[in-house]
């Protein structure tokens, strides 16, 4: 089956079987090795933005995609967005453990984006992911300071379309 | 790695025309909602069947559509939970909020689908036992006689002597109507994974009115995620009969009555799921118990 989408800012028109799932398609046909792949079994680790939104891409089949624009942590590290979760890690003095950065850091972005501040919301997104090295408490703050962070931003430099 | 075996063909019907054309082409196609089950399966890929055909339901776009009046609430099939969640969270029965939310992440919710949940084949979610808890309609679309019929049926309906929800062959579910209610004690408890440990989990859903302290129109449903859901009037009716607070030994005697249904139904419940649903059971008979002595009784005279 030919798949047309974007991966990581490139256009890609990609021949997969149908059902493939996205993480072993960027795994094995795109090269990211951040990505894991859990066969379903929801580990949270493999958690891409699909359309601006975090997914778990083990859950993804291929013909899904067809012109979706995905993005791994491994582009999202050179956006301006990952200054902003990083600033706020900083600020608040709690940063994820090199397990789950990626996956942690792609939720976080997901809910500034959204611009989710309410605290039951914000553990639920989270709870996913089973790595204990975080305090539910700091991954509220972090949102929180991430979303003062990326408005004020975006107050000094207004994008003009 | 395995790209050469046979990829399935997907079907992405835009309407029910296009839907049961494909549907009488392909009569042994799956039907594919949300796909977050099917993708949790270890068999998910590569897959082990040859020439599998597979009917997209995403593409169309009356499954996509929910309506409400002051009535009921109706969701089309691929409606999301996440979807459910923001649009009803304030009229829809506390039931199916703390079902849906007891799924957990957004990350899940936003791909899985009412109807997916509701027809997921070789196991059973938590989701029809809290829709026969309210009393939910569904619509069914099946084949007969080479034509595209649907039928809206109670969800009890579909469910055989086993517990399994059983749809007619070839038939999907489209929408999904579920009545408000105003019974003023509703509960939904789950314990144990139903994607990851399923032999071991167990859900219950409950919902009644409790007047001065008796339980009117008590309706309630154990799930077993690998046997089936246990529903029964004759369950509901040993409800009906009891006057709160309960002691212990009137508590006892209910719990072994309902263990007797339960077992009568399924040979094969664990012993972790036993004390799991007693366990449930006594935590719902603690809140009535606390909610019939703290309710303000009718002044005599």
């Amino acid at each position: 089956m030919k798949i047309d989408c974007t991966i990581d800012g490139k256009t890609l028109t990609l021949s997969l079987n149908s059902n493939k799932p996205l993480s072993l398609i960027l795994r094995e046909n795109i090269g990211v090795d951040s990505i894991n792949h859990c066969s379903g079994k929801m580990c949270g680790l493999c958690t891409v933005l699909l359309d601006g939104k975090a997914v778990l891409s083990c859950l993804v089949p291929a013909f899904e995609l067809n012109g979706k624009e995905v993005i791994t942590f491994d582009s999202f590290q050179r956006t301006k967005g990952i200054k902003d979760i990083e600033k706020a890690y900083e600020t608040v003095g709690a940063t994820p453990c090199t397990d789950c950065y990626a996956s942690r850091t792609l939720i976080f972005e997901s809910l500034v984006n959204e611009g989710i501040t309410d605290r039951e919301e914000i553990l639920k997104q989270l709870s996913l992911v089973r790595c204990h090295c975080m305090v539910p408490d700091d991954e509220v703050e972090i949102v929180h300071k991430a979303i003062d962070i990326r408005r004020k931003r975006n107050v000094r430099r207004p994008q003009f379309s | 790695m395995y790209e050469g075996l046979s990829s399935p063909n997907i079907h992405t019907p835009k309407n029910m025309q296009e839907y049961s054309s494909i549907i009488l082409h392909y009569p042994s196609s799956s039907l594919w909602a949300g796909g977050t089950y099917i993708m949790s399966r270890p068999d998910a890929y590569p897959s082990n069947k040859l020439n599998q055909e597979i009917i997209y339901l995403g593409g169309m776009e009356e499954l996509h559509r929910f309506q409400r009046n002051d009535r009921f609430a109706e969701f089309g099939s691929m409606v999301t939970l996440d979807e459910i969640i923001s649009t009803g969270k304030t009229v829809l029965p506390k039931v199916l909020i703390d079902n849906i939310e007891n799924i957990g992440s957004r990350l899940i919710t936003r791909r899985a689908t009412i109807g997916g949940a509701l027809a997921t084949s070789g196991m059973t979610t938590t989701f029809p036992g809290t829709l026969i808890v309210l009393d939910a309609n569904v619509e069914v679309k099946f084949i007969k006689k080479k034509r595209l019929h649907s039928r809206w049926m109670q969800l009890t309906r579909l469910l055989d002597r086993n517990g399994h929800l059983v749809l007619p062959p070839q038939g999907m579910i489209s929408r999904v109507r579920i009545a408000f209610t105003d019974k003023n004690y509703q509960k939904f408890s789950s314990i144990g994974s139903f994607m990851t440990k399923a032999e071991d989990a167990v859900s219950v859903a409950f919902a009644t009115t409790l007047n001065q302290d008796v339980l009117m129109n008590p309706t309630i449903a154990f799930t077993y995620p690998k046997l089936g859901i246990l529903y029964s009037r004759d369950v509901d009716n040993v409800f009906s009969s009891l006057r709160f607070p309960l002691d212990d030994k009137e508590y006892r005697s209910l719990e072994m009555i309902l263990f007797t249904f339960i077992d009568s139904t399924f040979q094969e419940i664990s012993e972790l799921q036993r004390v799991r649903t007693q366990g449930i059971l006594r935590g719902i008979v603690d809140d009535l118990n606390e909610k019939a002595l703290t309710m303000p009784q009718y002044e005599e005279g």
